[in-house]
C-alpha cells in the first residue's frame, strides 16, 4: 500500500503554492510539518482530490486517483483545516449523513457512530446541535467523521487545533493505534502532535519539501546547533535581539536559562543540548520566533 | 433512498426552510382571500334609495342572484336582451353613459348584464381600425350573429397584430374555431382571483429560490463541501440527491400551496363558476378552448413547470457560486429578468417574446407569464411555422428542467478548488 505524489505543482495567480513535490507515503503515521503558508493545505487538498494540480499526479498503489475515483474515495478519510458543518444538525445526525455518503449500511453506520462517539468522548452531546459545541468538540466531530469508514488513507489537516492537552494526548494514542496497516498523514505546524507518533516526517517550506525522515534522522540536522546558557536578566533583551531563543526559564533571582539555536555557542558558559524536532522546526522557520513563538 | 431521506432531513432542519414554508402557506391563504375583499356592491330599492352596502362573500352571493338571468349558455337572445336593456335604460334617462344614470339604476338594470356586455363591444368593434363602438351604435339584432362577429373580429385583430405572419393568423383562426360555442357563464367569479393565482406562483418561486440558492454554495462557503466531496458517494450521487431533494421539497410545497389556494378561491366564489368560458371572463376572442376551471389548472401546471425549471436553474447557479449572497443575487435577477424585459420592451418586441419563453421563469413572471400570454395573441415565428407563445413556454420549461438539472449536477461534480 502506498500513496505517491509525482511532481505536483500548483500556482495561485502569482503565488506558487506547491513546487514540484514528489513523495511516496507508506503505511504508518506521517507528519507534514511546515509554517502557515508553506503549502501544506494545498498539498492535502490535492491528495484529497478536491483540488486539481497544475502539473503532476497522485497515485494510490500505482493508479492515478483520477482513474480510481469512487474506489479511492471509498478508502479515504479527510479532515480539512476549516471544518464546515451544518449548524442545525445534531452530532449524531451529521455522522449519520456522512456515513450514508461513505456508503456504510444503516446497521454498520449505527454501530460505528456509537463506537466513535464513545471513543471521541462525544456520546453525551450526540443529540446536541453542532453549532452549540465548543471548538474542541467540533474538531472531535470532524475527526470522528473522517474515521467513520475506517479509511486506508487518512489525511488530517491541523487536526488538533482547538483541542486541550488531554484531548491531544488521547487523539495521538487513537491515531497510533489506528495507523496500523494504514496511511495516516497529519499536516500541522504543532510539532508535539507528531514528534512522538510519526513514523516519518516531511518538512515543507515555501511549497517545497525540504527533507523527509524519521524524527531522529531529522533531528540530526540540528545536532550541535542547540545550546543553553544562564544569563543575567538585564542582558536578556540584548540576547533576544541577537539569538534565536526557543525557550526561557527563570532561574534564581536575576538570572534566566535560555535555550537557543546557533551554529556556534555565543556565550562562554553555553552547554550543548540534545536537539528535538521543535528545534529543527524553529531552525528552519525562524519567522515563527518573531511571530511570538510556535505552538509546539 | 437513505441518502435522499437524510438530505431532506438536512434541508428541513434549517430555520430558513421553515420560515419560507410558513410564508408560502400564509400567502396561499391570504392571496385567496384578497380578491374576495375586492367584491363590493350597493343594494338599492325601486326608488333608488341605498338600502345597504355588501362586501366580500355577501356581495358575491348578491351578484350571483342579480345575474341569474344570464346564467348558463350565452345565447344570441341573451346578447340581444342585454343590448336592448342597456339602450332602453340610457334612452329612458336621457343620458349618454352609465356614469350619468341616477343612483341605483345601474345596479338594478345594467349590472345584471355586465358580464356579457364587454364581449359585445369587442365583437362588434370597427373592422378597419379595431376601435370599439359605443353600445348605442350597435343594433341589438346584430346579436343574432354574435359568434360570427367574434370570429370576424379575431381575423381583423390578427391582421393588425400579426401583419406579416400569415402562419400565425391561420393558427389563431384554427384555434378559435375549435373553441366551444356558445359560451357559458356562471356569475360570481372575479378575474382578479385568476391574476392572484399567477401572482402567488411568482411569490412561491421567490420563496423557493431562498431555499434552493444556498444548497451548494453554502457548503462551498463553509468548507463542508470539502468533506462531502471526499466521500464515496460525495460527487454525482450527492449532486443528484441534493437536486432531487430541493426540487422535491419546493415542488411539494408548490402543489400544497396552489391546492390550498384554489380550494379556498373556488369555495369563496363558488365551484359552478369554473364552468364559465374563458371568453366571457376575459376577451371574447381568446384563442383557448378552456373554461375557468381548466384555465386555473393550466396556470398551475404551466407555473409548476416554470417553477421547477427555475429551481433547477437556481441550483445550477448555486453549484457555480462560492458564496450564498452571489448565488441568491444571480438567481433573483434571472428570475425577475422577464419582468425587466417586459418593462424595457413594453411587451411588444419580438426579443421580449422570445425572452419570456426562453428564460426559466418566463412562464411565471408577472406580467408576461403564461396566464397573460394565454389571453394574448402572440406567436413565435419559426420558419414557416407559428407557435402560440403559451405552448412554447411549456416546451421550453420542460426542456430547461432537464437541461439545468444535468448542468447543475455536472457543475457540482466537476467543481475543483
Amino acid at each position: 500500500m502506498e500513496l505517491t505524489m509525482e511532481h505536483i505543482s500548483k500556482n495561485f495567480k502569482d503565488k506558487k503554492a506547491v513546487k514540484d513535490v514528489s513523495l511516496t507515503i507508506t503505511p504508518g503515521v506521517w507528519g507534514l510539518l511546515g509554517a502557515n503558508g508553506a503549502g501544506k493545505t494545498t498539498l492535502m487538498r490535492i491528495v484529497a482530490g478536491i483540488m486539481k494540480p497544475d502539473s503532476g499526479q497522485v497515485l494510490y498503489n500505482g493508479v492515478p486517483i483520477d482513474v480510481l475515483k469512487e474506489a479511492y474515495r471509498d478508502v479515504f478519510g479527510y479532515l480539512p483545516q476549516e471544518f464546515g458543518f451544518y449548524p442545525e444538525f445534531s452530532v449524531a445526525d451529521y455522522l449519520e449523513y456522512v456515513a450514508a455518503l461513505k456508503g456504510l449500511t444503516k446497521k454498520d453506520a449505527k454501530h460505528k457512530i456509537e463506537k466513535l462517539l464513545d471513543r471521541m468522548t462525544l456520546y453525551e452531546v450526540r443529540n446536541k446541535k453542532i453549532a452549540k459545541l465548543s471548538g474542541g468538540m467540533k474538531r472531535r466531530v470532524g475527526i470522528a467523521q473522517a474515521l467513520l469508514n475506517e479509511p486506508e488513507i487518512l489525511i488530517l489537516d491541523e487536526p488538533t487545533s482547538g483541542l486541550d492537552p488531554g484531548e491531544r494526548v488521547r487523539f495521538r494514542n487513537l491515531l497510533s493505534e489506528f495507523a496500523h496497516d494504514r496511511i495516516v498523514l497529519i499536516s500541522t505546524h504543532i510539532v508535539s502532535d507528531i514528534e512522538y507518533i510519526a513514523m516519518r516526517n516531511t518538512i515543507m517550506k515555501e511549497g517545497k519539501i525540504l527533507s523527509v525522515g524519521t524524527t531522529e534522522e531529522l533531528v540530526e540536522l540540528v545536532k550541535g546547533k542547540v545550546w543553553s546558557s544562564v544569563v543575567p536578566m538585564e542582558k536578556l533583551q540584548k540576547y533576544e535581539r541577537e539569538l534565536k531563543i526557543v525557550n526561557l526559564k527563570n532561574e534564581d533571582a536575576g538570572h534566566v536559562v535560555i535555550r537557543y539555536l546557533s551554529d556556534e555557542p555565543l556565550t562562554k558558559d553555553s552547554v550543548e543540548e540534545q536537539a528535538r524536532l521543535e528545534d529543527l522546526y524553529l531552525w528552519l522557520f525562524p519567522e515563527a520566533l518573531q511571530k511570538g513563538g510556535s505552538e509546539a | 433512498m437513505r441518502l435522499f431521506r437524510l438530505e431532506l432531513k438536512k434541508i428541513m432542519k434549517t430555520r430558513r426552510t421553515w420560515v419560507m414554508i410558513a410564508a408560502a402557506l400564509f400567502l396561499s391563504v391570504g392571496m385567496a382571500w384578497l380578491p374576495v375583499t375586492f367584491e363590493a356592491v350597493n343594494v338599492y330599492d325601486e326608488a333608488g334609495n341605498r338600502i345597504k352596502g355588501l362586501e366580500g362573500i355577501e356581495a358575491i352571493a348578491y351578484l350571483k342572484d342579480l345575474q341569474k338571468e344570464i346564467t348558463g349558455v350565452v345565447t344570441p337572445d341573451k346578447i340581444k336582451t342585454a343590448l336592448r336593456e342597456y339602450q332602453a335604460c340610457l334612452r329612458e334617462y336621457g343620458v349618454e353613459g352609465t356614469y350619468d344614470l341616477p343612483e341605483g339604476v345601474y345596479e338594478r338594470r345594467i349590472l345584471p348584464y355586465r358580464a356579457i356586455m364587454h364581449g359585445i363591444k369587442e365583437a362588434f368593434a370597427n373592422r378597419d381600425n379595431g376601435m370599439a363602438r359605443d353600445y348605442m351604435e350597435i343594433d341589438p339584432e346584430w346579436g343574432e350573429n354574435y359568434y360570427q362577429a367574434c370570429e370576424e373580429r379575431l381575423i381583423s385583430l390578427m391582421e393588425m397584430e400579426q401583419k406579416n405572419n400569415q402562419a400565425a393568423q391561420s393558427a389563431a383562426l384554427k384555434m378559435y374555431q375549435a373553441v366551444e360555442k356558445p359560451y357559458v357563464y356562471y356569475p360570481g367569479y372575479n378575474s382578479n382571483a385568476t391574476e392572484y393565482e399567477g401572482f402567488l406562483i411568482m411569490m412561491l418561486l421567490l420563496l423557493a429560490i431562498c431555499i434552493a440558492a444556498p444548497v451548494f454554495s453554502t457548503d462551498y462557503q463553509t468548507g463542508a463541501d470539502d468533506i462531502l466531496r471526499c466521500t464515496k458517494h460525495g460527487r454525482i450521487r450527492l449532486g443528484i440527491v441534493k437536486l432531487t431533494a430541493v426540487a422535491g421539497i419546493t415542488g411539494v410545497l408548490f402543489v400544497i400551496c396552489i391546492t390550498i389556494h384554489l380550494l379556498l378561491v373556488n369555495s369563496f366564489f363558488g365551484w359552478e363558476c369554473l364552468k364559465t368560458s374563458l371568453q366571457i371572463e376575459w376577451s371574447a376572442t381568446t384563442l383557448s378552448n378552456w373554461n375557468m376551471g381548466q384555465f386555473q389548472l393550466a396556470i398551475a401546471l404551466a407555473g409548476f413547470l416554470s417553477f421547477i425549471a427555475s429551481i433547477c436553474f437556481t441550483l445550477f447557479v448555486s453549484s457555480r457560486c462560492q458564496n450564498v449572497v452571489s448565488s441568491m443575487a444571480i438567481s433573483y435577477i434571472v428570475c425577475l429578468a422577464p419582468l425587466f424585459s417586459y418593462l424595457m420592451f413594453g411587451g411588444i418586441s419580438v426579443l421580449e417574446v422570445w425572452l419570456a419563453c426562453i428564460l426559466p421563469s418566463g412562464g411565471i413572471c408577472v406580467p408576461s407569464g403564461f396566464l397573460y400570454e394565454v389571453l394574448d395573441f402572440k406567436f413565435l415565428k419559426v420558419g414557416n411555422f407559428a407557435i402560440w407563445e403559451p405552448y412554447a413556454m411549456l416546451c421550453f420549461a420542460g426542456v430547461e428542467i432537464v437541461f439545468f438539472a444535468v448542468l447543475a449536477v455536472c457543475s457540482y461534480v466537476r467543481k475543483k478548488g
